[in-house]
């Protein structure tokens, strides 16, 4: 009976693991966000001090850090603020001095990765630029890093490692103090990650760790549901060693909150389409501690016990085909998606990791399939030379799959091609607003190239004004450029739109809507827009 | 030196054949409580297309208008109420033309033709400043509209299409 009772805790946990894999996933997929607008606009020159600031981004985030450095170079935090959809407005508490001063904000997006910047401002007239620290903290970064690695090593060679104990080796024990050490080590990694993270968040340094709001912080992340089933999952893995009943259940588990742990946050699980990445992130997650857990175990038995290593050989190099093509499947999907274009493989820091891999990956396979169809078979039958070149060969595997290990750390570091894509995509929009007409200029993408505008006219009292005609003017005197005129036509959702333009350099453009509002008035009104490059 | 005397030439020559080139009025100037001349004249089309159609519209304190009709363009007039009641020769005046429009003619481009009507200046106008008369020259599918008004403190000459107006004298 006791068999059983363990058997049923084991399904239990297993469905707790999937339920808090579901409840993981948000409502909705968003990528990393991108500030859109800021009210005062960077590079502002105010007549008063604002009483208020906001910043408008792609998506809606939660703000984490909100400091307002002065023109002495005195930090002001900013802690009232409200969420309104993508805008967060945060009340100035004071009456600003004249000068330049640095509203700089920290803000976290879907994904679980904080993202700043800063929008520079002057009250009344420029000052010099207040210091403010934007330098990379290595020593943080270092160890978000070595955290992350550790964290995979617990997951997938601990997790992975009890998994092919208890269901590939069958009453084996070779490599089980390794496989009891990684999970341990995954334990100590895992919680101390989340700190970390809570660090970044916050942009403190690593001296912060022990204050409870840092942990706070990162726990209302989504990085804190993949730390939270990423302990259930190697508390299972530990489980699954320790009693003989039940093993194989929680051995299950446990590779199942590995791949769960994963899919929980991270890059490849916010991208869109959700019901495809996660899955598939999770795939890639189980696959991996499936084939990188078997490693050392099945090298330390052929090692220590040929004769007994046999079946377990046979049983991992049966299955093993299967999994490595769901593995690679994955993999391509998850790439497509992040990367998009070939260019971004070299072009950006991400694609980059992603070619080392891809070579790390071709030595692993290589070798994978020279075990699989050159030595299982004699080792198996008892050859002792081709056992000893088996096991050499195992090591070095699990050597390559540690040094993927380090490269995969490294994209918590470099925001996706696809992220990349979407901020870039962002329009640049501007609020011209004048005595007797404004208008919400919006162009689409905010870069030079080949664009479209958008256009909303209102009367100054914001009013409806159903105007006869609306002409958009682009000009840049400081480039010799312009005035670039087009007509707007009216596609019939309130907005006007001028298709096929072509904003041939970035930078600060003066944009300029002439708005006939009846056959013989005309409304000029204009401000400047900055197009990125 | 020789470049930016080159470039100022060109500035001139721009500048002045561009304001020749606007839709003006021949007198410019007028005094308050007179009859008044109009004659607006149309050097070109629009972007090299004929001139189809001339519209002005009348501004307030412009009262009693009379436009001259134009052998091959069809007269019209656009009648309402003044903002308030003027006073002509003892009687008072509440409403009459706001917009005259000559159209249905063909002015082809490289043609030069002159519109008149006549008006009173109402004598409550205010002297020294400027009044004016906004333009829209239609063409076939295109419109060239004379009718930006400088704002205060505005230079004139950085209109693109600046209505006609006259500086209106003191009361003789």
């Amino acid at each position: 009976m006791p068999g059983k009772h363990v058997n049923r805790l084991a399904v239990g946990l297993l469905a707790m693991l999937v339920l808090l894999a579901v409840i993981a996933v948000p409502g909705a997929a968003f990528a990393h966000a991108a500030l859109i607008t800021t009210d005062p606009g960077d590079g502002a020159v105010l007549a008063q001090s604002p009483t208020q600031f906001s910043l408008t981004f792609s998506e809606p985030v939660s703000p984490l850090v909100l400091t307002l450095v002065q023109p002495d170079g005195t930090p002001l935090q900013l802690t009232a603020f409200r969420l309104s959809d993508r805008m967060v407005e945060i009340d100035n508490p004071q009456t600003l001095k004249s000068g330049t001063h640095v509203l700089s904000w920290r803000v976290i997006s879907a994904d679980g990765h904080p993202v700043g910047g800063a929008v520079l401002f002057s009250v009344g007239a420029p000052s010099a630029r207040p210091a403010v620290n934007e330098a990379v903290d290595w020593d943080l970064r270092s160890a978000i890093w070595i955290g992350k690695v550790f964290l995979y090593i617990g997951l997938f060679l601990g997790g992975g490692g009890a998994f092919a104990l208890a269901w590939l080796a069958q009453g084996g024990h070779s490599g089980q103090r390794f496989v009891i050490a990684a999970i341990l080590c995954g334990l100590v990694a895992t919680p101390l990650s989340l700190g970390l993270q809570g660090l970044d968040a916050l942009g403190a340094p690593l001296a912060r760790l022990a204050q409870p709001v840092v942990w706070q912080t990162a726990l209302d992340t989504s990085f804190g549901w993949t730390v939270l089933i990423a302990l259930v999952a190697l508390g299972l893995g530990l489980l699954s060693l320790a009693g003989r009943s039940g093993a194989k259940l929680f051995a299950l588990a446990g590779l199942t909150g590995a791949g769960a742990a994963l899919a929980a946050s991270g890059h490849a699980s916010a991208a869109e389409p959700q019901w495809l990445t996660r899955p598939m992130v999770f795939l890639h997650g189980a696959g991996i501690a499936f084939w990188a857990g078997a490693l050392v175990p099945l090298g330390l038995a052929v090692r220590r016990q040929p004769a007994k290593a046999g079946s377990f050989l046979r049983r991992f190099s049966r299955a093993i085909p299967f999994v490595a093509a769901v593995l690679a499947a994955a993999g391509i999907v998850l790439a497509v998606i992040q990367v998009q274009t070939p260019a971004a493989l070299v072009g950006t820091a991400y694609g980059q990791l992603l070619l080392v891999k891809l070579v790390l990956l071709v030595f692993l396979f290589t070798l994978a399939a020279v075990n699989r169809w050159k030595l299982t078979a004699p080792a198996e039958a008892g050859e002792t030379e081709v056992q000893r070149r088996l096991v050499r060969s195992i090591g070095i595997e699990t050597l390559i799959v540690l040094a993927i290990f380090g490269v995969a750390a490294g994209w918590r570091f470099t925001p996706p091609p696809r992220a990349l894509a979407i901020a870039a995509a962002q329009p640049a929009s501007v609020h011209i607003h004048a005595l007797k007409a404004m208008a919400d200029l919006s162009i689409t993408p905010g870069h030079a190239g080949p664009v479209a505008a958008s256009m909303v006219i209102m009367t100054g009292d914001f009013g409806p004004l159903d105007a006869r005609e609306v002409t958009l003017v682009l000009s840049k005197p400081d480039s010799g450029i312009g005035p670039i005129k087009r007509s707007a036509t009216k596609p019939g959702d309130g907005s006007w739109r001028v298709e096929g333009l072509i904003i041939p350099v970035p930078g600060r453009w003066m944009a300029r809507i002439d708005i006939l509002v009846s056959d013989f008035e005309m409304v000029k009104i204009q401000a400047p827009i900055d197009i990125r490059p | 030196m020789k470049k930016y005397l080159l470039a100022a030439g060109t500035l001139v020559v721009l500048g002045t054949s561009g304001a020749f080139a606007h839709v003006t009025l021949e007198t410019q100037e007028a005094a308050v409580g007179s009859t008044y001349k109009a004659v607006l004249r149309v050097p070109h089309g629009c972007d090299g297309k004929a001139t189809t159609a001339v519209r002005v519209q009348i501004p307030e304190g412009v009262i009693s208008v009379k436009p001259m009709p134009k052998p091959g363009w069809t007269l019209q007039v656009k009648k309402g109420k003044y903002e308030k009641s003027y006073q002509l020769y003892g009687q008072a005046v509440a409403s009459g033309v706001k917009e005259v429009d000559w159209s249905g003619g063909s002015l082809p481009d490289e043609f030069y033709d002159e519109f008149v009507f006549r008006g009173t200046l109402a004598a409550d106008l205010p002297a020294g400043e400027k009044l004016y008369f906004p333009v829209v020259q239609e063409c076939d599918g295109a419109a060239d509209r004379w009718i930006e008004i400088p704002a205060a403190g505005q230079d004139e000459d950085a209109l693109e299409y600046p209505a006609p107006g006259i500086k209106l004298l003191p009361k003789k």
